[in-house]
Order: C-alpha cells, then structure tokens, then sequence
C-alpha cells in the first residue's frame, strides 16, 4: 500500500481460537504491583508450541 | 471502534477491535473518520468533506486502501467478544484456578517511605515474619488449586522481604523440591529496597529469583526525600551501589529498577533517565497511588505536566535506542505481534481469583494491596477461599462491566485497570481511577509510536 504501513499486530479475533490457555504471567507480578497493563505481556501458549 | 494520534510526526491508527496499528499519511488520516460513516462516499463527496486538501487521485487511491483494510477486518472491526468473555469468565470462576501468589514475607520494614501503601510496612496490623510453616502452607495451598498450570509465580514481597530471608531461601528451596512430583514450574521474585542486599541474597536470588525488583526512584533528592531510612537519613546512597552490582551480575536482565513519581516530582522523566545514566537498562518508574488528601498525590492540576514528560521521555529513549544505547521503560513496553490473548486481554489481572496475597499469618487477600482491608479477607492458606462470593466477584471483573472502559481505546491493553486503583478513587472495584486512566492512554499511544519509530529502523 501507497498511503497505509500496517505493523504486525496479533489478530484478537483469531486469538479466540487458541486464547485463554492462563498460562501466561499475572500482570501485576511483573514489576508494577500498582497498575494493571497487559499490552506487554507475553503469550505463553505461543510460546509452548 | 478506531482510535487515531499523531505523535512525534507520525500519524497512528489503532483498529481497536482487531488490534492493528497502521501509520498512515495525511490524506488517509483524514478520509478514516470520514469513511467510518459511509464507507462508500463518492470521491465528490470525500473532496468537499477535506475542503480541496487533497487530488481527486489521492483521495480515489486513499480510500480504495481504506476499503482494503476493512475487507481484511483490519479497520472499523466490530467488537465481538463480549459472549466469548462470558463463557471465558464462567468458566474461570467455575474452574477458580489460582497461579500466583504474592507472599507478605514480612510485615517490617528498614525504610520509612512516605507514600508506602503498606503502612511503613505493617499494613494496618502489627509488625510481624511470616514463618516458614505458613509459607509453606501457602506454596501447598497454590499447587492444590493450580488445576493444569503448569507456571506457578511468586513474588517475595514485603515490607522487605530480605529481613526474613531465611524464610525466603527455605520457601524457594521447599517450592523447588516439589516441582517434579507436582509436574509444577515456580517462577520466584523477589522485590527489595537494596538496604540487606549483600552479594550471598544476591547469589541465591540469581540462581532462583526469574525476577529481581529493585527499589529506587531516581536523582538523589527526589529519592531521598521519599524513601528515609528508621532513621531519617536519606538511603540513596546506601543502596545505589548494591543495587548497581545487583543490575550488573544479572547481565542486565530479568530485573527491574522501580520507582515511584509522585506530585514532588511531576518532571520524572528526568528520573528515569538518571537512572539510565547510572547504568541500569531495566526501569519501571510509575505513578504513586494513595489516598487524594496526601500532599504527594497526583492531581488533575499535574497532568499536562505528566503527559509531556512521557513525551519527552518517549523521544528521549528512541533517540538512546538509535544511538544504541539501550534502554527499557516498563510502561512503554508493549508487545503487538505476541501479545496476550482477547480473553486475557479482556479479563482484568486476575487479583481475588488466581493471584492472591498472602499475609504472615497465613490470610488471603485479592492482592497486596487490600492486605489488611478486612472487607477483603479471602480465607487462609489451611481452609482455602472462606469468601467465595468476594473471590466471584474479583473474578468476575472485566472490561465490559466497567462503563468508563467501554468506549476506551486502551481496554485491551489494561485490561480494565487496576481493582484497587479504582476501590481507593470511587469505593468500587468496578470503578475507575481517572487520573491512571489518562495516563494509562497516554503511555499506550507513546508506546505504539516508539514501536512505529523504531520499526522504521528495522
């Protein structure tokens, strides 16, 4: 495309599929302890397979 | 639902219902709010709509890649997900699967810090040493309700947690050895204020720790004005070397400086990097949280002030990040292409369902930060959750519930936000923080724009 750079971003529909495994780190135990931010988290099912 | 910025001389579109991010030039930046009404404007009609900004070509082109994007369900994506979270979540409060357990290692503390949430360390209780029984009880507890998961965390939390560290050393080698026969993974962390941080702590916490949560937060004066010692004195000093030596022997990984900004130090981006420029490559600098009426809480009056700090910071690192120097800011990090899933994204931290808190006698809280709010009293780690309508209720908590999330670009980067945050600003788990929530978005649009600026790089 001319005028759209598109980054590579994870589809949340698709993630339905295989989603909601739990494996994955609470947020709050990562460094916060007082905000909640997910956005930065990895996918440990990804990351199993 | 889309939501779009410029920033730093991009023009950023989140599709927040599909999650893609797309920069994009002016013309596209224009027609995208445009088009969310009529996907099919004549081009006459896209003309007069910009006032003649644009060729009829540019605008013919522009808008066939809009239509583009929306048949690949990239752009004006509906939300779909709500049904989907009520299955996930009915089956979350069903299953009530716990994975993390945040372990009050000691109720004491060596530092005095103004704004601790803790209560100088106590917690609106006595001082007191989780034994080892207990926290025995409480590694028993997670593996006896871990279901199928297999990562099990635990933070070593405090007070300061290195004053009991025998109790610390007893617990990780305890978890250790049940690893096998439980077909369970630990993953320990410890969170310290440097002051006991010799190099034996340091030794062990390597070998085990996944994770290190080193206490400090910035430039000497704005540091010591919060965080005294029993004494008074400030504690920069005492623990800048150690936590140095700490950062080094863990190759600059697998840890984190954290600190906290507060109203005296509105222009924290200043902070953060100091402590770049001391060596540390980790840095989790966030706002405080307390009660309104402190005179260090942040008000509505600091906000444009905090909002151009991360700005400023946001150019700063690319700038450190270019010239190779690195440097990773916590709340800017954002994972787009392996971030989490929908329902994770979706379902708020999990605090009161699978991550608790657990005091040195042995009692469960949603999180450390209702510790000894006895509203919020879970159970105890011998008779499990005696509070299964609190526990349903933290479970239960996410995006769609929140009427201020709904209509947020950022809920499926935080998830709803903070349960505490919003208890302590409205008295409701449900409700929000809005001095967090600005900042939340803001350190969301920043990140993305350093993911866009840096992708250029690439």
């Amino acid at each position: 495309m001319k005028h759209i750079k598109t980054l590579e971003t994870r589809d949340y529909r698709e993630s339905m599929k295989e989603g909601g495994c739990g494996e994955c780190q609470t947020s709050c135990q990562s460094a916060c302890k007082t905000s909640c931010t997910v956005g930065n988290q990895s996918c440990e099912h990804k990351e199993k397979k | 639902m889309v939501h779009q910025y410029r920033s730093n001389g991009y023009n950023i579109v989140l599709d927040v219902n599909s999650g893609a991010v797309h920069l994009v030039d002016d013309v596209v930046y224009d027609l995208i709010p445009l088009m969310e009404e009529d996907l099919k404007a004549p081009v006459s009609e896209l003309m007069r709509l910009t006032g003649g900004r644009y060729s009829e070509d540019e605008l013919i082109e522009a808008a066939g890649e809009i239509r583009e994007l929306k048949e690949k369900g990239q752009l004006y994506a509906p939300d779909v997900f709500a049904p989907y979270l009520d299955r996930f979540i009915e089956r979350k409060v069903q299953d009530r699967v716990v994975k993390a357990l945040c372990l009050h290692i000691a109720h004491d503390c060596n530092l005095r810090c103004r704004y601790c949430f803790a209560g100088k360390g106590e917690y609106h209780g006595n001082r007191s040493l989780m034994s080892f029984e207990v926290g025995k009880a409480a590694l028993d507890f997670l593996i006896a309700h871990s279901g199928n998961r297999t990562n099990l965390e635990v933070d070593f939390f405090g007070g300061e947690p290195t004053m009991n560290f025998d109790v610390v050393r007893r617990l990780t080698e305890y978890g250790r050895s049940r690893e096998k026969e439980a077909g369970k993974k630990f993953r320990f962390t410890l969170t310290t204020n440097g002051l006991l941080l010799d190099e034996e702590i340091l030794d062990f916490a390597n070998r085990e720790m996944g994770n290190l949560v080193l206490s400090i937060d910035g430039r000497k004066e704005v540091h010591d004005r919060m965080r005294p010692t029993a004494g008074g004195t400030g504690s920069y000093d005492r623990i800048l070397p150690k936590l140095l030596r700490a950062a080094e022997s863990r190759n600059q990984e697998n840890y984190y400086v954290r600190g906290t900004y507060t109203h005296f130090n509105t222009d924290f981006a200043g902070d953060v990097l100091h402590l770049n420029d001391l060596g540390f490559e980790q840095i989790s600098v966030e706002p405080v949280v307390c009660d309104p009426s402190e005179p260090y809480a942040l008000t509505e009056e600091d906000l444009p002030k905090l909002m151009s700090q991360y700005d400023e910071l946001a150019q700063e690192i690319i700038r450190r990040r270019k010239e190779g120097k690195f440097i990773n800011f916590f709340h800017f990090m954002i994972d787009l292409s392996g971030g989490p899933c929908v329902a994770k994204r979706l379902s708020g931290c999990g605090a009161g369902m699978e991550y608790m808190a657990v005091t040195p006698e042995g009692d469960l809280y949603p999180c450390h930060q209702f510790v000894g709010e006895k509203e919020f009293l879970l159970g105890n780690v011998w008779d499990g959750v005696t509070n299964p309508s609190l526990a349903e209720e933290f479970g239960a908590l996410n995006v769609y519930q929140k009427s201020s999330c709904r209509d947020c670009f950022a809920k499926f980067y935080c998830s709803g936000g903070c349960a505490a945050n919003a208890w302590h600003a409205q008295g409701d788990v449900n409700g929000a923080y809005e001095i967090g929530c600005t900042l939340q978005r803001k350190r969301i649009e920043c990140a993305i724009m350093i993911k866009a600026a840096l992708s250029e790089q690439e």
